[in-house]
């Protein structure tokens, strides 16, 4: 078969034709044929996906009591693995360097100050704006998630939406947390004030808690449900939960408030609506319709 | 009458009042004790007999014990200032008797040989050495206090202490801690080694130097016997009104950091004023070193803020003494006025922490890669955002409190934002480290150890940022590891390696490096097992300052009191080194390390007036490095495109 | 001539511990009396922003005092024009110093102490006579320590006033060097702002705008 070819002969001296537009690439090129790059780039991307995986860690070892319990847990735990994910690369990074540091660009060890100097690199623009724009881009990125995560939770918290963005087929649940030392008490005024000293709340009903304390400082944390707020002396705080498992978790003072801050534990009981009836009845209280 | 002043000026000189030195040749460390000691008891005894228990008075009734151990402690603080000395100086510039120069040297110590260092002596190398021998007594107190806590936490199928003397326990232990933790680079450093770095004979206010250590010095009595009276059962924080079911041994935390507040603020004072006037001839702003630069922004973060802390102390130690009502409920007092002006300082102290830390490590690590520092403009800048946007995230640590649940918002903005500047440091590190040949010695490896720190506490302190993470995290275990990775992990090891630098100007000895590396990287590996295991107790819901706790939370607590053996075993082989390495270690040059900052260029051990020539300085003291190789290569390459780019045209 | 005759006839005054002439060192002082101001600024605000937030609050209805027996205003603005005084007669001692009139500072520098110590006498007695105990609630808290405060402050500068005589007989203060009497009205000069800061809190931040907060101990408003 006859093709012409017009390719330059072998061995044919000619330089190829110049192109018309120049290689923009050649820093970068240049810069990745150095020893060193390639091997921090792929410590990199080892140490980012080292990395990711502690959020899960973290949530594993959240969980480990029954959590999540509510939708405010699953969104904390939630922002723990996003967290994590989105600050990998920039503790990727970091570790990257300093252990390559160790090995790859020489060391020198004895008694006397080095003969050789490194490279007197004062500055470097694209590493400066790479770096200033990836931390701002990660601040942003933080707050940004947290405002609006924030907003969601005290939304559901504080009564305006209710958690599953329903409308309110639920009727809520006010519930006043008055700490004291050395354990929480629970009266519920909307079921006939019948006061308890552990939480026994129907599954899937937003909860509202009006929380004070009658001496100290204490702090309302139910752990697997992520909620907690201070219970303040003079004062009344707020917050909110929906619990959405059923099962027995923990409450514990978060706040040091004495000899027994180490005692003051109790339980949220979360049951189902039958449940929660029968045993408002059987606490001398009345149903709310 | 005249005097010859460093052999270079006879200058005209007040009336010599007596011999040189005048009523400070009396007065010791031994005549401030007793007279401490015995001012506080006289109160004790006149006061009780003057008002006895249950008076009424006319404006103060009830004029109760309380009131009478807070005069008492007072009384010591004084008493002692009047033994030392400190109080010579107002006295005789009330009548007009200022010092002559024959005064001023025998107060920096001329001619008196070790004694000086049990004296006012005004010598800042005298006072560093001073705040060095504190620092490590305050960090071993509290660490003993450590190794009962974690002996607690680790018999977790019994309590070992009553549970009022275990929260006594703890709360000290943070707050000697926190005050070692203040002091630990600042003080030794601050005071010895910037005079020298920036050119000068000696600080800006020598007298106030020597005021703000034996303040300190004063302060510490009240605080440590507050076990012997019951103890401070609150926390380091204290916060109201817990605080006042306290015994009276509360009263000495109120007194000590009342006394601590003023010596910290004199020396800030005294920092920045020698910082910002006493700068060698040519040593503009950006000639400046960057330990410098830290030491100021510490300084000026501690000025500002800690008058809060101490007024937090003043007002509570009045409701608890006199029975007003600042943080008392029933009658119109807020629990949350307390936590407010107690974070005002509470977070930039932890910065008053780091960043000289930082500084330090960002001065040696130019010396042990041989490069220039990477952009010391952004390092700068860093230190600048970082105490500015400080003052603007306190209510992070009240995210929980409910006193204002909008105001999570903007200060989740600001405790987000001061990740940028925080960022540029850690820029500057990485850039300085970057293509460096590393001389491994001890200094250069602690900064490893303190960049790995701060990526832990980095990350963990991002989750805590957020506030409905904190819903989960506040209160617990969790931020206990954090604060010690961030204080502890970033702050004392680098602290550590700061010691082990300038460690031969000071003493005038080399450090034994390889005893000191096995206490430091024991101390470290340690330090990983105890906080590790710590977040995970955390995690699983293990509160804070708590004695006894759920059984799932045993295998954490195990792990983390064995790592805290060990950091003590490590800490003990630190500091054998030092102890080893200042009385009988290797002689040390003047600069053993082949440094570019000024204190390397004068005598090693540095004579009284540390310069026989004030320097004149010229550049930066980053001036180390050889051209970068590839830069030719770049210069080449363009060169290439551009040829390209011409021929194409 | 030699460098250390040339020095010795030099006009330039210096410092009798360090060699360096006076303006280094007075330059040194003024950025550290600054500094301190700066610090007991801090401190000042502390005790402001106390018995603001306390007055906001109403904390158990229990910010007033027993039967709303509220501090008369007048021994407050007495107290402030009291230091206010002080501090013109001392700045008018300055100008005279400068001026080289010691006549006048010695005037000036025996007003203001005068005036100092007859106000400290004011306000001890102030804080002797309230028509309440510093137990009685949280309005009374905040009030007696900006007194206690305006006291101390008094007492500083009743000590600085006081040295400026003595130091002038000393030699001390000069026509050419007189830099400690400045900055001891510098102070002065910051210490009528705080004690005008605690007298107008104290005078016009008297009932709470607050008036439902929560009784202590129940859920009711």
């Amino acid at each position: 078969m006859s093709i012409v070819d017009d390719r330059p002969a072998a061995g044919s001296d000619q330089p190829e034709e110049p192109t018309n537009r120049p290689d923009v690439t050649y820093r970068l090129r240049e810069w990745l044929s150095r020893p060193y790059v390639r091997p921090i780039l792929t410590m990199f991307v080892v140490f980012c996906l080292l990395v990711i995986p502690i959020g899960w860690l973290v949530v594993f070892f959240m969980n480990m009591s029954g959590a999540p319990a509510s939708d405010i847990m699953s969104e904390i735990e939630k922002t723990i693995l996003v967290f994590t994910i989105v600050s990998a690369p920039l503790m990727a990074i970091t570790l990257t360097i300093i252990i390559y540091s160790l090995v790859g660009w020489g060391r020198v060890t004895g008694d006397e100050p080095p003969m050789q100097e490194s490279p007197a690199i004062r500055s470097n623009a694209i590493g400066t704006y790479l770096w200033i724009g990836a931390t701002s881009l990660l601040a942003a990125f933080l707050v940004i998630w947290g405002l609006v995560e924030l907003a969601t939770i005290t939304a559901s918290s504080y009564g305006s939406v209710s958690a599953n963005q329903q409308p309110n087929a639920v009727k809520p649940i006010d519930v006043n947390v008055t700490g004291q030392q050395w354990l929480w008490s629970f009266e519920y005024p909307d079921q006939g004030k019948i006061s308890n000293e552990v939480l026994v709340v129907p599954i899937n009903t937003p909860i509202y808690f009006n929380v004070t304390s009658v001496d100290v400082i204490h702090s309302f944390w139910v752990v697997e449900l992520g909620i907690k707020i201070d219970a303040n002396p003079g004062a009344i705080t707020n917050t909110g939960v929906t619990p959405n498992k059923l099962g027995n978790f923990n409450i514990r003072c978060a706040e040091l408030c004495g000899m027994h801050h180490a005692y003051m534990e109790t339980q949220i009981q979360v049951v189902t609506q039958d449940q929660f009836d029968s045993w408002v009845r059987e606490m001398g209280g009345k149903r709310t319709v | 009458m005249t005097a010859v002043i460093h052999e270079q000026q006879a200058v005209p000189q007040p009336k010599q009042h007596g011999k040189p030195g005048g009523f400070l040749r009396h007065t010791n460390i031994v005549t401030g004790v007793l007279l401490g000691v015995i001012l506080a008891v006289a109160t004790y005894v006149i006061g009780g007999l003057l008002v006895p228990w249950g008076t009424e008075d006319s404006n103060f009734a009830q004029v109760g014990q309380e009131a009478l151990i807070a005069a008492t402690y007072a009384a010591w603080v004084i008493g002692f200032m009047i033994g030392i000395g400190a109080f010579a100086g107002p006295i005789r510039w009330w009548l007009g008797h200022d010092l002559t120069h024959a005064d001023a040297e025998y107060m920096a110590g001329k001619d008196q040989g070790k004694w000086k260092y049990w004296k006012y002596t005004t010598d800042h190398k005298v006072v560093g050495i001073q705040y060095l021998v504190m620092a490590m007594a305050l960090l071993g107190f509290g660490g003993l206090l450590a190794m009962l806590i974690r002996t607690e936490l680790g018999v977790t199928w019994a309590e070992v202490f009553d549970p009022n003397f275990y929260n006594s326990i703890i709360g000290t232990h943070g707050i000697v801690m926190v005050i070692a933790m203040i002091i630990v680079v600042a003080g030794p450093l601050g005071n010895f080694i910037m005079p020298l770095m920036i050119g000068a004979r000696d600080m800006a206010f020598p007298r106030l130097n020597a005021l703000s250590f034996w303040l300190l010095f004063a302060a510490v009595p009240p605080l440590a016997s507050n076990l012997l009276l019951g103890g401070i059962r609150d926390g380091w924080t204290v916060y109201q009104p817990l605080g006042t079911q306290a015994p009276v041994g509360m009263i000495g935390y109120q007194i000590c950091i009342i006394t601590f507040a003023f010596s910290t603020g004199i020396a800030g004072v005294n920092l920045i004023t020698t910082i910002v006037t006493m700068r060698a001839r040519g040593m503009t702003w950006n000639r400046v070193p960057i330990f410098v630069i830290g030491i100021l922004a510490a300084a000026i973060m501690g000025l500002v803020w800690f008058p809060m802390y101490q007024y937090s102390q003043v007002l509570a130690l009045s409701d608890f003494a006199f029975q007003s009502s600042f943080f008392i409920p029933q009658n119109g007092g807020s629990v949350w006025l307390y936590e407010n002006l107690f974070w005002l300082l509470g977070h930039p102290e932890v910065y008053v922490i780091v960043i000289p830390a930082t500084a330090a490590l960002l001065e040696l690590m130019v010396v042990f890669l041989r490069k220039p520092l990477f952009s010391y403009k952004i390092a700068v800048a860093g230190f600048a955002g970082v105490v500015g946007i400080s003052s603007l995230v306190w209510v992070h640590h009240m995210y929980m409190t409910g006193w204002s649940p909008a105001a999570g918002y903007p200060f989740m903005l600001s405790t987000e934002l001061i990740s940028i500047p925080f960022g540029f440091l850690v820029l500057v590190m990485l850039g300085t480290i970057w293509r460096g040949k590393v001389w491994t010695r001890l200094p250069m490896m602690c900064v490893y150890a303190m960049i790995w720190n701060k990526i832990i506490g980095g990350i963990t302190g991002v989750y805590l940022s957020d506030v409905p993470v904190d819903q989960y995290m506040h209160g617990s275990m969790f931020v206990v590891a954090h604060f010690h990775f961030m204080l502890m992990g970033a702050g004392l090891f680098g602290a550590m390696g700061a010691i082990a630098y300038w460690f031969p100007k000071m003493t005038g000895r080399m450090l034994n490096e390889r005893i000191g590396s096995i206490g430091f990287w024991l101390s470290f590996f340690a330090f990983q097992l105890t906080f590790g295991s710590m977040f995970v107790a955390g995690l699983q819901g293990q509160p804070r300052r708590v004695l006894q706790f759920d059984n799932a939370f045993n295998v954490s607590n195990w792990l983390s009191t064995i790592g805290a053996y060990l950091i003590g075993v490590g800490m003990l082989i630190f500091l054998y080194a030092i102890i080893t390495s200042w009385r009988s270690g290797q002689v040390a040059p003047s600069n053993p390390w082949g440094a570019k900052t000024l204190e390397w260029q004068t005598a090693t051990p540095v004579p009284l007036e540390n310069f026989p020539v004030l320097p004149v300085v010229t550049s930066d003291p980053y001036d180390y490095g050889v051209p970068d190789p590839y830069l030719a290569i770049e210069k080449k390459l363009s060169d290439e495109n551009q040829d390209v780019t011409a021929g194409a045209r | 001539m030699s460098e250390l005759a040339a020095n010795t006839q030099s006009a330039v005054p210096r410092s009798a511990t360090t060699g360096e002439p006076v303006t280094t060192t007075a330059r040194r002082n003024r950025l550290g009396i600054w500094m301190c101001i700066v610090s007991d600024a801090t401190g000042t605000v502390a005790l402001l922003v106390a018995y603001v937030y306390l007055w906001s609050l109403n904390v158990n209805n229990a910010w007033a005092p027993p039967k709303d027996t509220w501090a008369d205003p007048i021994p407050f603005w007495l107290i402030t024009a009291g230091v206010i005084v002080a501090t013109l007669a001392m700045w008018w001692a300055v100008s005279g110093i400068r001026a080289g009139r010691t006549g006048q500072f010695v005037a000036g520098s025996v007003i203001a102490s005068l005036v100092t110590l007859v106000t400290l006498i004011g306000q001890i007695v102030q804080l002797s006579t309230f028509p309440f105990d510093i137990t009685d609630g949280a309005y009374a808290s905040a009030t007696f320590w900006l007194c206690i405060a305006t006291a101390l402050h008094l007492s500083v500068v009743g000590f600085l006033t006081s040295a400026m005589i003595g130091r002038l007989r000393a030699g001390r203060i000069t026509r050419e060097d007189h830099s400690h009497a400045r900055l001891v009205a510098m102070w002065m000069t910051w210490v009528c702002v705080a004690v005008f800061a605690g007298a107008f809190f104290a005078t016009t931040l008297n009932a709470s705008p607050n008036s439902n907060s929560p009784t202590f101990g129940t859920f009711q408003e």
